[in-house]
């Protein structure tokens, strides 16, 4: 499995474990819309990791969150499905250093 | 909505500024608000989250901001109705709202601004571009705020200087009500003269002008203000209005400016305290000068005409009319320590007269007037001991 390295500034450290929670759950929520196809959850779900993920430093988490977003819109499961593996698997190998 | 406590220790890496600037957060995401509220903190700013509209609204109401970071998208009410209604209440339209946009919503910003939003920011937030836009606004919160704090300081050294000259023609009480009816523009002075019903009196100081011959001019001034400051002094106490102050003789309307519904009662109080307040310094006068002295008094009451009367040069808040010439002819009728009332006035107070100490003196043809009018004569003991 790659690893994943991302250099989030010092004085973060004190969120990143609430904020790794967060994404944790996101994922689970994000199969549950996909189940439910709820395309509106998928879409704000999407939007919300687009503007967190590079908040924190972690572009990859607002780069998937764009996708799922765009998918959402035109309903295509096939596409947020392969999303949210890579996001769990992102989640599962990530490294942060902290500068 | 919550204050997120800082798990840093005060010092060390805060910037100790902006001391009680306030920032609410909004966000729907508690990892977007923790993340803006921890970087305004370092700034030394104090934060507050709300994580949906309806929270945010009820937040402003019971603790205004000083800036608001508000995020679009959110469940319910989104950031630009709550925007739109914070900006329409008069009472929060001037805190500064960011609205938290994504980087290729144009159109947010479109509707941002026609939501009244101050400034955007972009999500992802760049932190050094969040810093340089809230200091921003900071700044400008501040001057704003330093501006107001000078024009209140302003207008209320305006108010006090207008008080303490009103105070020197009207009750220190009226002139405050006078102050706080007053609008910028000061209307209440500024209306036509009107028809009122008023209780004029008039005192007048009795033995002083043979007094005065006795004694220096300037002993004359000196002597002049003790008996004006004493009549001054009862006249306010019972929420007159000094109308005229010429020679030794006062006049005192009552039920003007404003409503007095114990007018009668006010103006015979005033009467009272007027004698008794003077016999110390009648006594001092006595013992120094060996003349007698006392206060003369005329009260009545009827309809007359208050306003402003006079030139565009010179005007004078005035009240004449057909009681205030009676009260001074009664004023000048009476004798030391004396109160003459006319009929009218007299239906008003004699239950409230010394039973016994009313004298009727018929009806009495004034000088300058056809008609006769009933006078009543009150004699008010000084005995000062």
């Amino acid at each position: 499995m790659p690893e994943y390295v991302v250099t989030v500034a010092k004085d973060l450290e004190d969120l990143i474990p609430v904020f790794f929670r967060n994404r944790q759950k996101e994922v689970e929520a994000l199969r549950a819309a996909l189940t439910a196809s709820d395309f509106e959850q998928l879409r704000q779900l999407g939007h919300r990791m687009k503007g967190v993920g590079n908040s924190y430093g972690f572009a990859q988490v607002s780069t998937l969150g764009k996708q799922v977003e765009d998918a959402a819109k035109t309903a295509d499961r096939v596409a947020i499905d392969a999303c949210i593996a890579e996001y769990a698997e992102y989640l599962a190998n990530v490294k942060v250093v902290y500068e | 909505m919550s204050e997120l406590a800082d798990p840093r220790p005060v010092g060390a890496g805060r910037r100790a500024q902006q001391p009680g600037f306030r920032v609410l957060v909004v966000d729907d995401d508690p990892d977007m608000c923790a993340f803006l509220a921890h970087l305004l903190r370092q700034e030394g700013m104090t934060v507050q989250t709300a994580g949906d509209g309806h929270a945010t609204l009820v937040q402003v109401m019971s603790s205004p901001p000083d800036l608001i970071l508000l995020d679009v998208m959110m469940p319910g009410r989104n950031g630009f109705e709550v925007c739109r209604e914070l900006k329409s209440d008069e009472a929060t339209a001037l805190i500064p709202i960011v609205l938290i946009t994504t980087l290729d919503d144009q159109a947010s910003r479109v509707r941002g601004i026609e939501a009244g939003a101050d400034d955007f920011l972009s999500k992802p937030v760049n932190r050094e571009e969040l810093i340089a836009r809230v200091n921003t606004l900071r700044r400008l919160h501040e001057t704003r705020r330093e501006l107001e704090g000078r024009r209140l300081a302003a207008e209320i050294d305006r108010k006090e200087t207008i008080r303490r000259a009103f105070s020197r023609y009207v009750a220190p009480r009226l002139a405050d009500r006078i102050i706080h009816s007053l609008g910028d523009k000061g209307e209440l002075f500024e209306g036509r003269a009107q028809r009122i019903d008023v209780v004029a009196l008039f005192a007048d100081l009795r033995g002083f002008t043979r007094l005065t011959e006795r004694v220096e001019v300037g002993e004359v001034v000196e002597m002049l203000n003790e008996y004006f400051t004493v009549l001054t002094e009862a006249a306010y106490h019972h929420d007159g209005t000094i109308f005229n102050m010429a020679g030794d003789s006062l006049l005192v309307g009552f039920n003007v400016p404003f409503v007095q519904h114990d007018a009668p009662i006010r103006a015979w109080r005033t009467a009272q305290e007027m004698v008794s307040r003077f016999a110390p310094t009648a006594a001092v006068w006595q013992r120094r000068t060996g003349f007698v002295t006392g206060v003369g008094i005329g009260i009545c009451m009827g309809e007359a005409i208050i306003g402003n009367i006079g030139s565009p040069h010179y005007m004078s808040y005035t009240v004449i009319g057909n009681p205030v010439n009676v009260a001074a002819r009664l004023m000048q009728m009476a004798a030391t320590d004396e109160v003459l009332i006319c009929g009218p006035l007299y239906e008003h107070l004699k239950d409230l007269l010394p039973a016994g100490g009313v004298q009727a003196r018929g009806d009495v043809t004034l000088r300058g007037r056809s008609e006769p009018i009933p006078v009543y004569s009150v004699k008010i003991s000084s005995a000062v001991g």
